[in-house]
């Protein structure tokens, strides 16, 4: 085997020599910023995290061991931010299941279906920035579009959309699943066109329902589209940030609306906390790297492909 | 056809979506109580010399205006020795960011702000250079409070050298709505007697009312945001979030600060004079002030330009002080703030980076312009003290400079008076202020009555101590 390696280097052209360092540099690209921009910064995070770094201070003569991370597992607001982090993730199934009803509703011949597709879609290429603020508008508690609605309808006025603790949460929730409704329909309706129409048919000859085909065929069918999105909304919905800092006042009442992401901000940047943020940031990543694992783990039971 | 013209208008909007959020972003970033967009932005002036000076700060768009003249100038009349000045601007929100970024690349600018709060961990960590050595006689005009709070002895605010010269000194004074009084057939607030928590609760109650008969209140007394309008109310009773030395949190055993916080929350909570906390998150009471919703507003002396732009603010107003409490020393008492210019201890140029701030901080024609004097517009008091007495007040008696008639309550507040005081805000004296926003977080559900005042005051002591701890032991591993 490695006889023929050399071998081979011998034969090279030059040519080929030229085009091999050509490759080499091509890769060294992608390689350098990956070192220079994610391993570096994670490094560098790990040691960080075991400091009372502040900025200011030297990080080298504020190590602290894992003192950051016995200081988090007591912290109540780091708990507090993980817990809504964790309830603004109902909104991906809910996100999920209308994408794919959506979907479905398009997967056919109708008219302004790209029209419909297009408007869909526009949420998910929009500024962040600008729809947050345009949704604070739909949930303000006096002029909001919602709540305009909830009194014609009602006749009372509705709740206090971004200022009550509870409802903060079903607003967000609200938010999010609109702006991720757009890359679940557009990818299950990719995911649906895939499916052969023979399959269908041969359900129906056989005397399938229409809740059977979809139970027995779409489901299954679009599970590795499911797989997809399930994955990439999971890591997406534990590093939500923007939406609550535009949206709500320092974090809303009581801290009722902040994220992880949010909290480790307000600890690194607003207190000068950078060490203990990048310990929040460390178990972040390991609280998105266990969920991910355990996904992939778990995709063999319910992930079908058409092979 | 029509499908391209679709993709057209769809891809229009989305793009339009996209440069709102821009747009709004900056206008967002804005915030503080000015009107006026600010935005990032580079500026190089060139001169003939060998030296090159960076300048980082963040500033309101007019303000850079008259910042970057000044350098301009600065760099015309020495263009001998400078060869360049980068002057860049950016937003509040931004700076620290920049600042820690630049800390951490061991590349800080030649000169950079740095805020009363920070001259400590500033000093002690050698970035700042004291100025004693490069400043003249200028410095002795300035306001004996601002320079207080950048002089830092190595364990005291207030004693040893001087770090930075000011680039402002603000009060939070509080305003009044004429019109409103005079559709009420009120007398207007007296400036030279405050009144007294009773007395002001009165007028608010009487001022408070449907103006419009639809059965909903449309008018209140007072709009007070939190994190700006409450602390003149604690002080005012003699009231303070921390002990002496800013070791300890005291809101639940200090007995002014739990009657004075009662009684901030009550005028929500029970009277009533205040838009409700619901009706605060629709609308904010800047906006209902701006509007002739409410009676009495607080305003900072970089709102005094926008509130006398009848296009902002089409009503007749003046200052007036902040209620006084029971339990003070009869004071009415507002915040003080201020930010001031610093220079790099690692700069190659000090004699000239010190000279450049002197006139950035007290340069008469830029003074000028910043109170109101030149451009008609104020946006701060003026540095120069001599300056401020005598020519600034005529200015303002004769209308040359548009300002509201008891300008003296601001001129009392900043000197101090039998009737004004005027005081940094605790935050100032501890490294961090996540105590204080810990306190901030609860506060509306006292106003909605979710909780009483005594009992929110109990739960969040401990809280507030634990992060004021946190606060004490980051300032004291920055001396490492």
């Amino acid at each position: 085997m490695g006889q023929s390696k050399k071998v081979r280097k011998v034969k090279m052209s030059k040519m080929a020599k030229r085009e091999e360092r050509w490759a080499w540099l091509f890769i060294a690209a992608p390689f350098i910023g990956f070192l220079c921009f994610m391993a570096y910064p994670i490094v560098f995070a790990v040691i960080a995290s075991m400091s009372k770094w502040t900025g200011l201070n030297s990080l080298v003569d504020n190590m602290c061991g894992l003192g950051n991370y016995i200081a988090i597992f007591q912290d109540e607001k780091f708990w507090k931010s993980l817990g809504t982090t964790i309830i603004y993730l109902i909104g991906i199934p809910i996100g999920m299941l209308l994408g794919l009803l959506i979907a479905m509703g398009m997967n056919r011949k109708i008219p302004g279906k790209r029209m419909l597709t297009t408007m869909y879609y526009v949420p998910v290429v929009s500024s962040l920035v600008a729809v947050s603020i345009l949704w604070a508008w739909v949930f303000n508690y006096d002029y909001g579009l919602l709540n305009t609605i909830i009194k014609f309808l009602t006749g009372q006025h509705g709740p206090n959309w971004l200022g009550d603790e509870a409802w903060v949460k079903v607003a967000m929730i609200i938010f999010m699943t609109w702006k991720g409704l757009g890359t679940s329909v557009i990818l299950y309706v990719a995911g649906l066109q895939n499916i052969p129409k023979d399959y269908y048919e041969a359900a129906r000859i056989d005397g399938a329902n229409a809740w059977q085909s979809f139970k027995n065929i779409t489901m299954p069918l679009v599970s590795p589209v499911t797989f997809y999105i399930m994955i990439t909304s999971l890591i997406g919905g534990l590093q939500v940030f923007v939406e609550v800092q535009v949206m709500t006042t320092n974090g809303g009442t009581n801290y009722s609306a902040a994220t992880v992401v949010y909290y480790l901000y307000d600890k690194a940047f607003s207190n000068g906390q950078l060490g203990y943020g990048c310990a929040i940031a460390v178990l972040l990543a390991i609280i998105v790297f266990i969920i991910t694992a355990i996904n992939f783990a778990l995709q063999d039971k319910w992930v079908k492909t058409m092979d | 056809m029509r499908r391209k013209l679709l993709a057209a208008t769809l891809s229009l909007a989305v793009v339009l979506t996209m440069f709102t959020g821009c747009n709004v972003q900056m206008e967002d970033e804005s915030a503080g109580g000015s009107a006026t967009a600010s935005s990032e932005s580079k500026t190089e002036m060139v001169g003939t010399g060998d030296k090159e000076i960076d300048v980082l700060i963040y500033a309101q768009e007019h303000e850079k205006v008259v910042y970057q003249d000044l350098i301009a100038k600065f760099t015309e009349e020495h263009s001998g020795e400078i060869s360049k000045v980068n002057f860049e601007v950016t937003t509040q929100e931004e700076y620290g960011a920049k600042m820690t970024a630049a800390m951490i690349a061991d590349d800080l600018p030649d000169i950079f702000y740095v805020g009363p709060e920070a001259v400590r961990s500033y000093v002690d960590n050698g970035y700042v250079l004291a100025l004693d050595n490069y400043v003249g006689e200028e410095v002795d005009n300035l306001w004996p409070a601002i320079k207080s709070a950048y002089m830092y002895d190595g364990s005291q605010i207030g004693a040893g050298s001087l770090y930075c010269l000011p680039k402002d000194l603000s009060c939070f004074a509080f305003a009044y709505n004429k019109d409103i009084f005079d559709e009420s057939g009120l007398a207007y607030p007296d400036p030279q007697d405050p009144y007294t928590f009773d007395e002001f609760l009165d007028v608010c109650k009487q001022l408070t009312k449907d103006t419009d008969g639809d059965g909903e209140v449309d008018q209140w007394g007072v709009a007070n945001a939190d994190a700006f309008g409450m602390t003149p109310y604690l002080y005012g009773n003699g009231g303070h979030f921390l002990n002496e030395d800013y070791t300890k949190v005291v809101v639940n055993e200090n007995e002014a600060f739990k009657e004075a916080f009662k009684y901030y929350c009550d005028l929500t909570a029970v009277e009533g004079v205040t838009p409700s906390v619901e009706q605060d998150t629709a609308l904010g009471g800047y906006q209902r002030w701006l509007d002739g919703q409410v009676a009495f507003y607080a305003c900072g002396t970089w709102d005094v330009a926008a509130f006398m732009d009848k296009n902002t603010f089409p009503y007749e107003w003046d200052l007036c002080g902040w209620p006084v409490g029971p339990s003070g020393d009869g004071k009415s008492t507002a915040w003080l703030g201020t930010v001031g210019f610093a220079v790099s201890s690692k700069t190659e140029h000090p004699e000239l980076c010190a000279q450049l701030i002197a006139s950035l901080s007290t340069d008469l024609e830029g003074q000028k312009a910043l109170c109101g004097e030149t451009t008609g517009k104020s946006l701060q008091l003026p540095n120069v003290m001599d300056y401020a007495k005598t020519t600034f007040k005529e200015k303002v008696a004769d209308g040359t400079i548009p300002y509201a008639n008891n300008v003296d309550v601001i001129f009392g507040y900043i000197e101090g008076s039998d009737t004004y005081n005027g005081i940094f805000t605790e935050t100032t004296y501890t490294y961090n202020a996540e105590w204080w926003d810990i306190f901030l977080e609860g506060i509306p559900n006292v106003k909605t009555g979710k909780i009483s005042a005594e009992d929110y005051l109990a739960e969040v002591q401990p809280k507030m101590q634990e992060a004021l701890d946190n606060a004490i032991e980051l300032q004291n591993s920055a001396t490492k």
